[in-house]
């Protein structure tokens, strides 16, 4: 059966904002979010730390080209 | 009809006034309310003016659930609810609250002039075309003389452009010949992917082909990154193509100029995503695709057959991909398919003009010291492919992405002239495609230090003061100014495209707000980022342009001198290859040298060249193990 998530072209994108005091807290945050909602496989794509935390935006490819798509599933 | 406009607000009423405005000029009457009145008031001047239809307006997005609630028990408290039509708006009012609460309809922003227009008059089609407009293929080139204006210039081309075919003229390669094989065998595919499958791959197209492809045909192997597309999944693709066919409604990126088109480059690996792909960028309003093929595609003799995907980035060209992506396409959709750099480039150009692209590309001197192939390989190959393009009717654009190796632009721009001059002597039409980039001749320079906009300025209008040629930068715009950062990339997309619209170019091409990404493959959603932000962009100037400073016309001058001292070292070589080869067009201090791919594959010519192989036709469906 067809999932909300089988729907997804490629990847899910989420961009938000984590305080925290360094990068590498921030890429710390970043990742334990992920893997909380079940995303383990992910890549940040950027992250810009200042002042209070990170703007971020964090990727988890559901579809790579070459894959078999979920959302070619009947 | 008298209608009746209501602001339920304190004082936003400019919506209001606009639509009063707009539906007098229709010929309606309309009464519209002062700002800050009750909603008894709204129907008590209905009773008194004799109203048709009302619409109430609520800027304000707080509470208009219960606001219009009430507006509707009040109204029918009144005896008017029921009996005058009656429709909200507002930034927070959607057309499914309105219906939910009983109103005729609602309208939220952005609602064009026809879609209230056409709720009046109960006429849906007064509004189909901003609701449901239709998008006609243009007729791309638009028109240029392709002239070379400066009498210098022209004679230092046509003399670089006689070298050229004189040195072509008895030789051929094996890119060549595949390229004449097939074409010979296509009158026998009726545009069937199937019966091109089943084509013979016949020892005299084999013979010219590299021992990978010959596995490909005879042991059924193909490069690890590579795997057959079932046919369970090419069905499967074909319907989610057609549900996006059946719910496609084009947008028109320009505001208020027909140019640039805005081309949206391809190339994941994977014909079905890159489909995917090219129905997000048409939907969200691109005029145009490229296809780019994988990089050792290039550098490998013949191509492949049948529904592949490359877990690379680049997507095989092979007949049936081509046909995939030529289905999925909408038919005002212009669709490019890169030939240019490699030992494929004739056989990709018949392909592609085959199967009705509308467009390919070819640059010898690109191709040559920057692209990996031998200098003499691809003038040969260059020549012919630049031929198939001319009968097929392709106009071909001439990349410039030396310049992202440092070749500075005058060198580039002058090769550029040359495929220029070259393609209108055979008959084709050329495109000019400079880069707009922070490459690295530039950032060395520090050209850019105090902003993009004057050395880009001065390169396009270069180019626009030497030749009238069609000019379309790309590939992508901004290259090399866009960070990882989505809102960065996207604005700095969006401020190119807006100086193209200025510099008044044909077209411009963009990627996706991924640009600067390489850690992971485009995505869909990054598409529409680079498109909104371009809509947005043309939105914002509209027909205002951007004004660079008097250093553009100083380095503009800078660089029209440097073409044509390019141009007449080349003619000073023995030959263009042997130009080539010398580095006069880029040398290894601007980070470019010769090709080594086709080495020694040039022959000259001593029969003519078969036009049509006798060879028993042999199946050869290709699987990938």
């Amino acid at each position: 059966m067809t999932t909300a998530r089988d729907t997804i072209v490629d990847a899910l994108d989420i961009e938000s904002f984590v305080l925290c005091e360094s990068e590498a807290e921030a890429k710390e945050l970043v990742g334990k979010l992920m893997q909380s909602l079940g995303l383990a496989r992910h890549v940040i794509v950027s992250l810009d730390f200042n002042g209070p935390g990170a703007h971020f935006r964090v990727r988890a490819y559901m579809n790579k080209p070459g894959d078999t798509y979920t959302w070619l599933k009947e | 009809m008298k209608i009746l406009l209501a602001p339920l607000d304190p004082v936003h009423d400019a919506g209001l006034k606009l639509i009063k405005r707009k539906l007098e000029a229709l010929g309606y009457q309309c009464v519209l309310l002062p700002p800050d009145i009750t909603v008894e008031e709204i129907g008590e001047a209905a009773i008194a003016e004799k109203i048709d239809m009302i619409f109430v307006g609520r800027t304000v997005g707080y509470g208009v659930e219960q606001l219009f609630r009430r507006v509707r028990t009040v109204l029918t408290a009144q005896g008017i609810f029921g009996k005058v039509r009656v429709a909200i708006g507002g930034m927070a009012v959607t057309n499914e609250l309105a219906q939910s609460l009983g109103f005729e309809a609602g309208y939220g922003p952005h609602t064009r002039i026809e879609e209230i227009h056409a709720l009046i008059e109960k006429n849906p089609e007064l509004a189909r075309h901003v609701t449901h407009p239709i998008k006609n293929k243009p007729k791309f080139p638009f028109p240029h003389s392709n002239e070379v204006k400066d009498s210098t210039t022209r004679k230092l081309l046509n003399e670089i452009v006689d070298g050229i075919l004189d040195w072509t003229s008895n030789k051929t390669s094996p890119g060549v010949v595949r390229a004449h094989i097939t074409e010979s065998q296509l009158q026998y595919v009726h545009g069937s992917v199937e019966n091109y499958t089943a084509l013979p791959f016949t020892k005299d197209y084999l013979a010219q082909c590299d021992e990978n492809i010959v596995d490909f045909f005879q042991r059924n192997t193909c490069p690890s990154s590579v795997r057959q597309i079932t046919q369970k999944e090419i069905d499967a693709y074909h319907r989610r193509i057609d549900i996006a066919k059946k719910n496609f409604h084009p947008r028109v990126l320009q505001h208020g100029r027909t140019k640039p088109l805005v081309f949206v480059q391809y190339g994941t690996g994977c014909p079905m995503m890159d489909g995917m792909h090219i129905k997000v960028a048409e939907s969200w309003g691109a005029d145009g695709v490229l296809h780019f093929d994988p990089a050792w595609g290039a550098r490998t003799e013949g191509l492949m057959d049948g529904f592949l995907t490359n877990a690379e980035d680049g997507t095989p060209v092979t007949y049936a991909n081509l046909s995939l992506i030529k289905r999925s396409l909408d038919k005002a959709t212009l669709w490019t398919v890169r030939a240019h750099r490699g030992l494929n480039t004739p056989e990709i150009a018949v392909l592609s003009g085959f199967l009705g692209a509308d467009m390919t590309k070819i640059n010898i001197v690109y191709g040559s010291i920057c692209g990996g192939t031998d200098p003499a390989r691809l003038t040969v190959d260059g020549v012919d492919a630049i031929r198939i393009a001319q009968r097929y009717n392709m106009p071909f654009d001439i990349p410039t992405n030396e310049e992202l190796a440092g070749v500075p632009p005058h060198k580039a721009f002058a090769g550029m002239l040359v495929m220029a001059a070259l393609g209108k002597r055979l008959g084709a039409t050329p495109i000019l495609k400079p880069l707009l980039c922070h490459g690295p001749y530039i950032m060395v320079n520090e050209l850019m230090e105090q902003n993009y906009v004057d050395y880009n300025f001065a390169k396009i209008r270069a180019l626009q003061a030497i030749a009238d040629f069609p000019i379309w930068p790309g590939e992508p715009i901004g290259f090399m100014t866009h960070t990882e950062e989505k809102e960065q990339s996207a604005a700095t997309t969006a401020l190119h495209a807006a100086m193209c619209s200025t510099l008044g170019v044909d077209a411009i091409t963009t990627a996706s707000t991924d640009e600067a990404f390489s850690r992971g493959s485009i995505t869909a959603d990054g598409r529409v980022g680079a498109l909104r932000s371009i809509e947005e962009a043309f939105r914002f100037f509209g027909q205002t342009d951007i004004t660079p400073t008097a250093k553009a016309d100083e380095w503009r001058d800078e660089i029209i001198s440097g073409i044509n001292q390019v141009l007449k070292n080349a003619t000073e070589a023995p030959s263009f290859v042997d130009a080539l080869y010398q580095g006069v067009f880029g040398d290894k201090a601007d980070g470019v040298y010769p090709g080594r791919a086709g080495k020694n594959s040039v022959q000259e010519i001593k029969v003519p060249i078969a036009r049509r192989t006798e060879n028993p036709r042999r199946h050869a469906l290709a699987r990938c193990k």
